[in-house]
């Protein structure tokens, strides 16, 4: 009978998780006109340190193991926060893409395809990258890693001026800065 | 009314069979037969094959056993068209999202082994009944729809993450399977524990009329047009790519 019940309540939940999420679905967008204004900036420099191991390396040769442990916690929850914005914005910047696409204007098409691509895999290395930093928060003394968020995140940037300058060819892009 | 053969009984048995036969049928003429195989194999069979049922449940002269077994072998072969199906609907999702196929397929590959495990698990606590057939049937439901609920779980959870559009009959389709899977989930957790006793033909009223539910909720989105609300073009507007400019040259410079 307790097992009975308990996949009774399950099953209302996911079918409520399902009508919601396909509710949203259309709800999310509609209201994509607006979604290039939640665009988040990064501090990229500040990111780069923070997940620099050589930074790591100096902090635990100058702090006692407990001090260490407190201050690599600390960094790891400032390095999510970084992550979740830029999950934020590559969200957002897929829906930017997908509605470029849909608009139908051939001179977009491959900059959106490009840009939702790049903005996917940025998405999906941010998933990966929390996982691992919620993992490490536990263990403090774990090495981690997450320049392929940073890499990827650099080919974003590219991707969305790109469109961007596409789709407001007025607007000044300073796209010398690219390398 | 709400009693087994009254006439609301008959047309929730009989109704949905009709729709997905006429559902087959502008398939086949619009030409999604080509798009969605698995999915126009699985109405011309639900159709087939409820029709058989209902047939063999309304004459006196088959035996009780027939009924049962027939059940049971619809039932098995049932799980494998559903099971085809979801997978048309995740290809389709993914279609046109190259970077994220690796990655989908190794993690729809690991829940679905996870809900196998759990669903041998749920299978292990069962409650028989007198007539092994038909506790094995409620069974067998229970943990099969544990897994399709599950995984039609998984790719809402998957899209929404990833933000990933659905086409208008992708989600109709996918809609319609979640809401029967959840529904069957709850039908078969209690007729497999026998948790109504004598008044079970109460929960088939329901079901019944949730596949007549998902059955509408496939018409709509396979044969009503779909507007096309992603028609306008998303401008980034001038102070955000200037962000985005000093970000990189910020990089850059470093």
């Amino acid at each position: 009978m307790n097992l009975a019940i308990v996949l009774v309540i399950a099953a209302v939940l996911a079918l409520s998780i399902i009508l919601r999420l396909a509710v949203t679905r259309s709800l999310q967008v509609k209201g994509s006109a607006n979604a290039a204004v939640k665009i988040r900036p990064i501090d990229i420099e500040a990111f780069r340190n923070l997940i620099d191991p050589a930074e790591d390396d100096y902090l635990r040769r100058g702090l006692s193991p407990a001090q260490f442990r407190v201050v690599r916690r600390e960094r790891l929850r400032a390095m999510a926060a970084y992550v979740h914005a830029a999950a934020g914005n590559a969200a957002v910047l897929v829906r930017a893409g997908e509605a470029a696409l849909a608009s139908g204007d051939p001179r977009l098409a491959a900059a959106a395809r490009h840009l939702v691509n790049d903005a996917l895999v940025l998405r999906r290395n941010t998933t990966v990258a929390l996982a691992r930093i919620y993992l490490a928060l536990p263990w403090p003394n774990s090495g981690f890693a997450a320049e392929r968020v940073v890499d990827r995140y650099e080919q974003l940037s590219g991707a969305a001026m790109l469109l961007g300058r596409l789709q407001n060819p007025a607007v000044p892009v300073r796209l010398s800065a690219l390398p | 009314m709400l009693q087994p053969h009254s006439l609301l009984w008959h047309y929730l048995s009989i109704a949905p069979y009709i729709l997905l036969v006429v559902l087959a049928l502008f398939m086949l003429k619009r030409g999604l037969h080509r798009e969605f195989p698995a999915f126009f194999f699985y109405t011309v069979f639900e159709a087939a094959g409820g029709g058989i049922l209902y047939a063999m449940d309304v004459i006196s002269w088959v035996p009780g056993p027939v009924y049962w077994w027939s059940y049971f072998s619809f039932l098995i072969v049932e799980v494998f068209v559903k099971v085809v199906v979801i997978g048309e609907v995740f290809t389709h999702l993914l279609r046109s999202y190259p970077p994220l196929g690796r990655l989908a397929r190794v993690l729809i590959s690991g829940v679905g082994i996870i809900l196998v495990f759990a669903a041998t698990i749920i299978a292990a606590y069962a409650n028989p009944a007198s007539f092994w057939l038909i506790s094995a049937t409620r069974i067998l439901g229970r943990s099969v729809s544990v897994v399709q609920c599950g995984l039609i779980l998984f790719l809402f959870v998957f899209a929404a993450h990833f933000h990933l559009r659905w086409g208008g009959p992708v989600l109709g389709i996918t809609l319609g399977f979640g809401v029967l899977a959840s529904a069957h989930v709850g039908h078969w957790a209690l007729m497999a524990d026998w948790l109504l006793g004598q008044k079970t033909y109460l929960l088939d009223f329901v079901i019944m009329a949730t596949y007549q539910v998902c059955v509408l909720i496939w018409f709509y989105y396979l044969l009503v047009p779909q507007k096309s609300v992603t028609t306008f073009a998303v401008p980034l507007p001038e102070h955000n790519l200037e962000i985005w400019n000093r970000e990189l040259e910020r990089l850059l410079h470093q």
